[in-house]
């Protein structure tokens, strides 16, 4: 029985060493020949580099670059991608995106249809840095088509639909792909254009707790005053996390029609309360709140604490506030926070 | 007369070591499968695109990174170096002089001009006392802090209590970071909008690499066979083992050398024990009690791109202590929480990852030792033992070289940070000789791990390090 099972032992164990030479064979050959790869590729990219950066400089679209083959096609890819990271200028980028539609629209095409998901979303990668608008179609098709579409795609794709001005990214936003997170709802948010963002404000209250809240933090990014009344109505009227969101893009707007309510929210029992509404008051260096200014100073939460400081340091005589605590003060606490401040850009 | 005859105790032994090996071996298999199918999905996938958003302010989470030292002052000020150039929106470097006896806190002090300052630090974990508190002049986001030695996980905990941000990360004192560690392992977290409440990535070996100024400049492989052995072991560990465990919430270790954890969840846990050698992975087993207590949604997960590249032991006298001190203290956590062993309460965590690490992780060493034990001595007894002797060591091979040398070539299927082709060949072979001689030392010194456990020894021995930078 035992020389039966060393038998079997023994031809698995042989046919695996053997498959993991194949492999190990494989692999191996792979890795010579993209190596060689990468070497032609980079004798490309020296050659064609400064025609394209020429080309794209002096706006003149016309020499031919060689791209018969996939390194050749591969080396314009790499130095356009080198480019689009560095170019600022609206025209540059423009000329750029022109180059890249001319060269690489077509095998873009073909590799969002790919099976391989890392070469899909590479390829998303790019469209979107080059601004291939040309392909906004495609990218619509992926989005809607394709079954079992991974997260990132999805995410990346109506990215890129903001971006390029989609017509109905709306309501994309709004009725299908309602389960995106926060985070993704305001990469794809801070893309829109004013008018779309403006469109999406007037649905507000029709949207999930996610995209509302994206739609607050997009606003604080922006520090859209006018969308002010706004944000106060939405404040005034929601509850728990929607009301601090609301609160924190106030704060960072910086601007408000009436003071009173924030004012009481320096008593809150949320800490995120106390501090947006002391980065208020800091802002808008509203003197009748600095005795609780003061004693926000040993908040048993570090961030008000902190935010505290910056509000008095904020104030015109903010410093000698900060230096009288810091004498009197029996709060370690206080005294830490106001020698911090006192100190900052030491 | 007795009633079982020699033979039948070699034929009970064998078959309870293949049995158990079998186990083990279709475990891995299934893990392997779970990698392999996780990381060939990003062959190619372009990181720095991927990445690139995570870098907008607004977007990301500051993140305070502790680096606990003790008596590092030959490797501080490049660590700390590479810390600094970091590419991560907002972050602090915190560095705890754990009460060195060399010049760690001088070279600190003088290298980045640091001043003392007088912060109050707020309690929430009970440390010993802290002396000093210095931050640098002209880096305002390097902090330094002097405090009596209390061990690793005391030192973490005053960094925990001086820490600014919501998340912090721990790192070895000798650690190089990948540029973009941070954004790697932050992605999970901020993708999940706070769900994920700690990441870890793979740790990769730094020796055999040229590193100037605190950054990776050539990938290499060391000459020395142990070192390369270790690689291949941490490639199956981290490749293998964390990837799988990882898609399924079950991961019970996070890297010491490496890890990005939440704040608040830490401290709702206790932060770090102060008493146990291996805290990386007795508070990860906490936070996965405490959130199965809290019947919370939360997870914990491992992102398989290296992020981080250690100096390991070259000599086997350190390799050695350091296997016996990683045992120990895989013992320990697991014993600590041993209640969570087939405890329904704890789900998945109670039922999969623990009997796998006691089973496989703690208590193989001592079944593998018995195994090749015997297989010598059915060697000298001839006849049908050799033939269980040829059997056990089939299945060893199977056990232990084939799966590394599986895990080597995942990694140049998938992630390939290897350039050069006769680096795969050098890591195959040697993989291949695994099973004959690296195996059953590391073996070895687990077993003298137990052995210490069960005669009471608690002395565990530091690893010398001779600085990885140029």
């Amino acid at each position: 029985m035992v020389k039966n099972e060393i038998l079997i032992l023994s031809i698995l164990t042989v046919s695996i060493l053997c498959i993991l030479i194949i492999l190990l064979s494989y692999l191996i050959v792979r890795k010579l020949i993209e190596n060689k790869k990468r070497k032609k590729i980079e004798s490309y990219e020296a050659q064609i580099s400064p025609i394209i950066f020429f080309m794209i400089s002096e706006a003149s679209v016309t020499t031919k670059l060689p791209n018969e083959t996939p390194l050749q096609l591969q080396a314009i890819e790499n130095i356009l991608g080198k480019f689009s990271k560095v170019l600022e200028g609206k025209n540059e980028k423009k000329y750029l995106s022109e180059l890249a539609t001319m060269y690489l629209k077509h095998e873009y095409q073909r590799r969002l249809k790919s099976m391989r998901w890392s070469t899909r979303l590479n390829t998303l990668y790019q469209i979107e840095d080059f601004n291939m608008e040309d392909l906004m179609y495609e990218v619509y098709l992926l989005l809607i088509k394709k079954k079992r579409i991974s997260h990132d795609e999805i995410k990346l794709s109506l990215r890129i639909l903001a971006q390029f001005r989609y017509s109905e990214i709306l309501r994309l936003l709004m009725n299908q792909f309602v389960h995106l997170s926060e985070y993704d709802f305001r990469s794809i948010l801070i893309r829109l254009d004013q008018e779309k963002f403006d469109q999406l404000i007037l649905h507000f209250h029709k949207c999930l707790p996610p995209l509302q809240k994206a739609i607050l933090d997009v606003i604080s990014i922006k520090k859209g005053w006018f969308y002010l009344s706004f944000v106060e109505n939405i404040f005034a009227s929601s509850a728990e996390e929607i009301k601090v969101r609301a609160l924190k893009a106030i704060a960072e707007i910086g601007y408000v029609n009436q003071i009173e309510p924030f004012i009481e929210l320096l008593y809150s029992k949320k800490w995120e309360e106390r501090m947006f509404a002391t980065k208020i008051m800091g802002v808008l260096k509203e003197e009748s709140t600095i005795p609780r200014l003061i004693e926000l100073l040993h908040d048993p939460s570090w961030w008000v604490r902190s935010q505290a400081g910056q509000a008095i340091y904020q104030f015109t005589n903010g410093k000698e506030i900060l230096k009288l605590v810091l004498a009197t003060s029996q709060d370690v606490f206080a005294k830490d926070m106001a020698w911090e401040w006192l100190n900052k850009g030491v | 007369m007795s009633f079982f005859h020699w033979g039948d105790i070699v034929t009970i032994f064998v078959w309870f070591i293949e049995v158990y090996m079998i186990f083990v071996i279709l475990f891995y298999s299934v893990i392997l499968f779970i990698s392999i199918f996780q990381l060939r999905k990003k062959y190619k996938l372009d990181i720095r695109q991927a990445h690139e958003d995570y870098m907008d302010e607004f977007n990301t989470k500051p993140v305070s990174i502790i680096v606990p030292a003790y008596n590092e002052e030959v490797g501080i000020v490049q660590s700390v170096r590479s810390l600094l150039s970091v590419h991560y929106p907002i972050f602090e470097v915190i560095v705890i002089n754990d009460g060195s006896t060399d010049n760690t806190l001088e070279k600190m002090i003088e290298h980045y001009n640091m001043k003392e300052i007088k912060n109050v630090v707020r309690n929430q974990l009970k440390t010993k006392p802290i002396k000093e508190i210095y931050q640098s002049n002209g880096l305002p986001n390097l902090f330094l802090i002097h405090k009596e030695n209390g061990g690793k996980g005391d030192a973490l905990n005053v960094g925990l209590n001086f820490s600014h941000y919501p998340y912090f990360c721990s790192l070895d004192g000798d650690s190089i970071l990948e540029h973009d560690a941070f954004l790697k392992v932050m992605k999970p977290i901020i993708d999940s909008d706070e769900e994920v409440i700690a990441s870890g990535g793979s740790v990769r070996i730094a020796n055999g690499c040229q590193i100037q100024s605190g950054h990776i400049q050539s990938v290499g492989i060391s000459d020395k066979p142990l070192v390369v052995m270790q690689i291949i072991e941490y490639l199956r560990a981290f490749l293998m083992g964390r990837i799988g465990l990882s898609k399924y919430n079950l991961l019970l270790i996070i890297s010491g050398a490496f890890g990005v954890f939440s704040k608040q969840w830490v401290i709702a846990a206790g932060g770090y024990r102060v008493d146990t050698v291996g805290e990386d992975m007795e508070l990860v087993v906490r936070l996965h009690r405490l959130l199965r207590e809290k019947k919370q949604k939360k997870k914990i997960v491992y992102v398989p791109d290296p992020v981080c590249w250690t100096e390991v032991p070259e000599d086997i006298k350190f390799l050695r202590r350091q296997r016996r001190r990683w045992h120990r203290g895989l013992f320990e956590s697991l014993w600590n929480h041993r209640e969570m062993t087939f405890n329904p309460k704890y789900g998945s965590i109670g039922f999969i990852s623990f009997p796998y690490f006691w089973i496989v992780e703690f208590f193989g060493p001592i079944v593998e030792l018995s195994g090749y034990i015997f297989m010598i001595l059915c060697f000298f007894l001839g006849g049908i033992y050799i033939e269980f002797s040829i059997l056990l060591f089939l299945l060893s091979c199977l056990y232990g070289s084939v799966f590394s040398m599986a895990a080597v070539l995942l990694e140049e299927w998938s992630l390939t940070k290897y350039p050069r082709a006769s680096d795969i060949l050098k890591l195959f072979f040697y993989s291949i000789t695994e099973s004959i001689w690296y195996r059953p030392l590391t073996v070895l010194w687990r077993c003298e791990g137990v052995l210490r456990i069960v005669i009471g020894d608690t002395s565990w021995g530091e690893m010398k390090r001779k600085g990885i930078s140029k």
